[in-house]
């Protein structure tokens, strides 16, 4: 059980990606995310995947788990190049076929967006895999915590992230037990058009909420009750390390997204 | 109704890391109008092999049998029907608007007509004791109401098995009461029950066959003196009393039942 494997999912081995300062790795993060933005050659992109590959090898997350965690958008991508390459009408014409063509330029164009989108996606999930959500969740107030100033709550918000990625596989687990309890009565999740779908995850769905408004109020009570008074003066058990190699690593994560934008 | 297992085994995550062979091969058949009672500690199987009494999980190797007929080849809407099975704390599973709607939820799904599914919640509500609930929120009731209404939930189904797993933990000592006494009932009228509790003491009072079942394997099957008498740690109060009193001829026989007991234990003070 508990063995599925989904996108935003830790994956606990030790390697050095893993070792590295949570707010690095947030930052780079960060700065891939917008920086693949500006990078507007295939040479380009290639440079930003060959750089994601060598982060996945030295994360010792196994290729193909790695990939699995892809999963979720390969439809989103497809449909992306799919749109490019069937409405596109720059560049040559490669094929056509009644009102169907297809443009070299499309086929680039798509091949471009797919590409950029897993890559988009591939760090997201490179920085999730390797930071553990509590660490995550850490490393996201520090760098929240200069707006404490305009009265933004750092603490609070990273607070509530840790708790909403604390609950989700507690919730998948519910979810899956409610599940199976209606198909106890009878429920068919499998059958009909998509509006009756819809309608035969309501008696999932509702008691599902119901629950986790009942789990959100003991698990206040439970806070407050030890003490709880959110983030003033609290201190933490480990306490990350900016050092060395995590200004190395991002340097490069730099060095790479300006020779990306370049090239 | 006749609902054989043979020699299920299920292994969970197979080939992963995190693989759990959580049955053996399990062998047992609930026979008509029993009351079969699962003992097991925590992890020793129990919820794993009654969910697949009606297929909810599928043997990674074995056959269940429903009548002699393989399950697998039944229609799950059909199966489902006749093996109803209630989950440990089934209330989670509450949705509807009212208690009415929650257990007419079943019926529905069996496509049955209006007036026929209006008896048969009235019929379920009625055995679980709950009449008086029927236009309440199921989220608005206390915990052993709300635990009637969900087990009312399936017997709307009118199941020749209904399988229980846990039913009574986190209930008060009389709904309890209420509840063992709805099996007694369920059973007299023709309905088997496969119960499934930590709790030997109401085991012992409702069970026609108790299987003990341990690291996905049974342990020990068979009438309740049999199987309590010789596995002392799973032996309820009643057992444990008179097997401390030496098995050396007091000439009390095996009493089970509290009732028994007591009677067993008077003739003896008395001679």
């Amino acid at each position: 059980m508990g063995a599925t494997r989904s996108f935003g999912q830790f994956y606990p081995v030790s390697s050095p990606l893993h070792a590295l300062d949570p707010r690095a790795k947030i930052l780079a993060t960060a700065l891939l995310l917008l920086g693949l933005f500006f990078v507007g050659s295939a040479a380009g992109l290639g440079l930003v995947a060959a750089a994601v590959a060598v982060l996945v090898a030295v994360s010792r997350v196994p290729p193909l788990t790695f990939l699995r965690l892809l999963r979720p958008v390969v439809f989103i991508v497809a449909l992306t190049v799919l749109f490019q390459v069937l409405f596109s009408r720059e560049g040559e014409t490669l094929f056509a076929w009644g009102i169907l063509e297809i443009h070299d330029g499309g086929v680039r164009l798509g091949l471009f967006l797919g590409l950029r989108i897993l890559l988009l996606v591939s760090v997201a999930a490179l920085l999730t895999a390797t930071t553990a959500p509590l660490a995550l969740a850490d490393g996201l107030e520090d760098l929240l915590s200069p707006l404490k100033k305009v009265r933004f709550p750092s603490h609070e918000v990273a607070m509530m992230m840790t708790i909403a990625l604390r609950f989700i596989p507690t919730l998948h687990e519910e979810s899956q037990k409610i599940t199976k309890a209606q198909a106890a009565r009878g429920a068919d999740f499998s059958e009909g058009g998509p509006l009756s779908r819809i309608r035969a995850t309501i008696p999932i769905l509702i008691p599902l909420t119901v629950g986790a408004f009942r789990r959100a109020d003991e698990l206040a009570e439970a806070m407050e009750s030890r003490g709880y008074r959110g983030g003033e003066g609290r201190t933490r058990y480990r306490e990350p390390r900016f050092r060395r190699r995590d200004a190395v690593f991002l340097i490069a994560t730099v060095l790479v997204l300006a020779g990306a934008a370049l090239l | 109704m006749r609902l054989e297992l043979r020699d299920i085994r299920h292994v969970y995550s197979p080939g992963t890391p995190f693989e759990v062979k959580a049955l053996r091969g399990v062998s047992l058949t609930v026979e008509p109008d029993e009351v079969l009672g699962i003992l097991g500690g925590t992890g020793s199987g129990k919820s794993t092999l009654v969910q697949h009494m009606n297929l909810l999980l599928e043997p990674a190797d074995g056959t269940v049998l429903v009548d002699g007929v393989d399950a697998a080849r039944l229609k799950k809407s059909e199966l489902r029907r006749r093996v109803g099975l209630v989950f440990q704390f089934p209330e989670a599973a509450l949705f509807a608007p009212t208690v009415w709607e929650d257990v007419a939820f079943a019926p529905r799904r069996l496509g049955l007509e209006e007036s026929e599914i209006g008896d048969r919640v009235r019929e379920s509500l009625a055995l679980v004791d709950a009449e008086d609930l029927k236009d309440r929120s199921p989220f608005g009731l206390s915990g052993g109401e709300q635990r009637r209404a969900a087990i009312a939930g399936v017997l709307a189904m009118r199941p020749e098995v209904l399988v229980l797993d846990e039913p009574t933990s986190g209930l008060d000592p009389a709904s309890r009461q209420k509840l063992l006494r709805l099996i007694q009932t369920l059973r007299d009228t023709g309905t088997s029950v496969v119960l499934v509790s930590h709790d030997t003491d109401e085991m012992a009072e409702v069970a026609d066959r108790i299987c003990i079942l341990e690291k996905g394997e049974i342990r020990a099957i068979g009438p309740p003196a049999d199987v309590f008498y010789a596995n002392p740690d799973f032996a309820p109060a009643t057992v444990s009393t008179v097997a401390a009193l030496g098995d050396d001829g007091h000439g009390i026989g095996r009493p089970v039942r509290f009732g028994e007991t007591l009677r067993a234990l008077a003739g003896l003070i008395e001679g």
